[in-house]
């Protein structure tokens, strides 16, 4: 993944080390940022308009984590009736929300095929489209 | 004590994890090539579909007929599934170790007891994987390695257990030992199983029951070993559980016949780059190379198959050396008119490099910086960043995959779609 490099800030003159340059480095990588259980974790683009709400828009790239407990108002992914879809967690309501403007509510019914997926803890907006590892 | 979990039907179950409208439906895996059948979920099993090894073409109809889903082996899909499968496992114990792409072993030492008891621990390792990984997968717990396969085996085989089992008592363990047979039994195997029989030792109870003595002597040290795990008694050294490959293979059956001399022998330096990597892995030398070639015994003409094995000199792991040999035998495989379907190498007679006593006449023909400078790099920049040019640079025997599915966890353009 993404390897942020180490840059020392730099004064002009030399002999005198910039007293910043303890604090510079951020060796950190957006997985371990992002992904709080990597094992858990999975990634998948978004399709359609209906969580634009909560700032979900098509071709946004969500990161879903297995390892979380579901607690109402979560942001979850689930399958339902062979499709994953995402969607707001009314647990006590058994619906599955949507945050578009003018958009209803899922009711689940007796006889829907439905297990939650996973909890989205990160959405990621490209705000410009990704061009490497696409072919 | 010690657990053995294993994912149930693996790469049946892996399609299933990012493809949920084939959740409820039965689904069969092909091996390389799309050649046989290699796994199939339990609903497939359940409808009597989807033998192991079968020619698929054979089957074609019946499955079409079953409405099962039929993938090709998707290795990127199934190596990183297991690599989520065995971190989620591994992080239940403080030692473990990774037996097979489906399979782990967890050991606690002697004295850890789990505050919520074997049980209710076995189960939430169970649940655990299901809920992060999406795997079924079965736990069994022991105070033996081989126990602990047996717990394993009952957790799925035996009615009752429900995919976990934990052998505690003796009450247990004779339930679960004579309910299995003796072939089911680890490092039994078949020929062994068969001989075991005619002594009129049928089931895993049995063994365990049998006169050590006569085991060792009628068979070998490593039985009478089996039969004291079976008895609770640890013989396997955690070491000898997790003992590298004594032999290690690289075959493939090709996507199209191979007819063309320098294609054949492109291939098998392909395989040996492959084993020769894993050889330098587990950090062992090899005095021995096999290389085969066959025709497909389902084509219409005569059955053609030739191996051959080279010994060296010396013990060897360097690439260039294996490939060498691997080379000369091919003039004696290779036939013109023989239209190839597969070939393959094996390391045989394999040592730790650890114990390996140089000749003092023969020397060591290995390039040992060059080899650990082509490992380095191919680890850091991808595998075949750099190969042997005997290899070939465009390769015309890559693999069919017909029904592949997508590499939902590896591949950008392949990550799932979520409706929004």
């Amino acid at each position: 993944m993404l390897k942020f490099i180490p840059l020392k800030a730099q004064a002009g003159i030399s002999g005198f080390e910039s007293p910043a340059a303890e604090y510079t480095q951020l060796n950190l990588t957006l997985d371990q940022i992002l992904i709080d259980h990597p094992a858990a974790t999975y990634l998948g683009f978004v399709e359609g308009e209906s969580m634009i709400g909560v700032g979900i828009f098509p071709h946004d790239l969500l990161v879903v984590s297995r390892a979380e407990t579901v607690k109402s108002g979560d942001i979850i992914v689930a399958t339902l009736n062979g499709n994953f879809v995402c969607k707001i967690a009314d647990i006590k309501g058994k619906k599955l929300i949507s945050s578009a403007p003018g958009s209803h509510a899922y009711q689940l019914k007796e006889g829907d095929d439905f297990i939650v997926e996973g909890v989205v803890t990160r959405s990621i907006r490209l705000h410009r489209p990704l061009t490497r590892g696409l072919s | 004590m010690y657990a053995l979990c294993d994912v149930n039907s693996m790469y049946a179950s892996c399609e299933k994890v990012f493809d949920p409208a084939i959740r409820q439906r039965p689904v069969v895996v092909l091996t390389n090539n799309d050649g046989c059948i290699c796994a199939a979920c339990g609903i497939a099993k359940k409808m009597g579909v989807g033998k192991k090894f079968v020619p698929y073409f054979q089957v074609r109809d019946e499955l079409e007929q079953a409405g099962a889903v039929i993938r090709s082996s998707n290795y990127e899909l199934y190596a990183d599934m297991s690599q989520r499968f065995m971190d989620t496992c591994t992080a239940f114990a403080p030692h473990s170790h990774i037996y097979s792409i489906d399979e782990c072993f967890l050991y606690y030492g002697h004295h850890y007891q789990p505050a919520e008891g074997w049980l209710e621990h076995a189960k939430q390792i169970r649940r655990t994987v299901w809920k992060h990984v999406r795997l079924p997968i079965g736990v069994g717990i022991a105070s033996t390695p081989t126990l602990a396969k047996a717990a394993n085996h009952a957790a799925k085989r035996i009615p009752g257990f429900n995919g976990v089992a934990v052998i505690s008592d003796d009450r247990v363990r004779k339930h679960v030992l004579s309910h299995m047979a003796v072939t089911d039994v680890w490092g039994v195997g078949r020929r062994t199983g068969k001989r075991l029989n005619e002594l009129g030792i049928v089931s895993a109870w049995d063994l365990s029951r049998a006169p050590s003595g006569l085991i060792r002597k009628q068979f070998n040290i490593l039985l009478e070993n089996t039969l004291h795990e079976l008895n609770g008694v640890v013989k396997l050294s955690w070491d000898e559980v997790r003992s590298p490959k004594k032999e290690i293979f690289s075959t493939r059956s090709f996507g199209q016949r191979v007819t063309d001399r320098e294609q054949l022998r492109q291939a098998i330096i392909t395989h040996v780059e492959i084993a020769a990597r894993k050889l330098r892995k587990q950090q062992s030398l090899t005095k021995n190379i096999l290389v085969f070639a066959s025709n497909s015994p389902h084509d219409a003409v005569p059955y053609y198959r030739r191996s051959l094995v080279h010994s060296f000199p010396a013990y060897t792991a360097d690439t260039t050396v294996l490939a060498h040999a691997a080379s000369q035998l091919l003039a004696w495989i290779y036939r013109p008119g023989v239209r190839f379907y597969k070939c393959g190498v094996g390391l045989l007679n394999i040592s730790a490099e650890a114990n390996y006593q140089p000749d003092l006449f023969t020397g060591q023909p290995d390039n040992r910086a060059l080899m650990q400078c082509l490992d380095n790099i191919n680890g850091r920049y991808g595998r075949d960043t750099i190969h042997l040019a005997g290899r070939g640079i465009q390769q015309q025997f890559a693999m069919k995959r017909q029904f592949l599915s997508s590499q939902y966890t590896t591949r950008l353009s392949d990550l799932p779609v979520i409706q929004c």
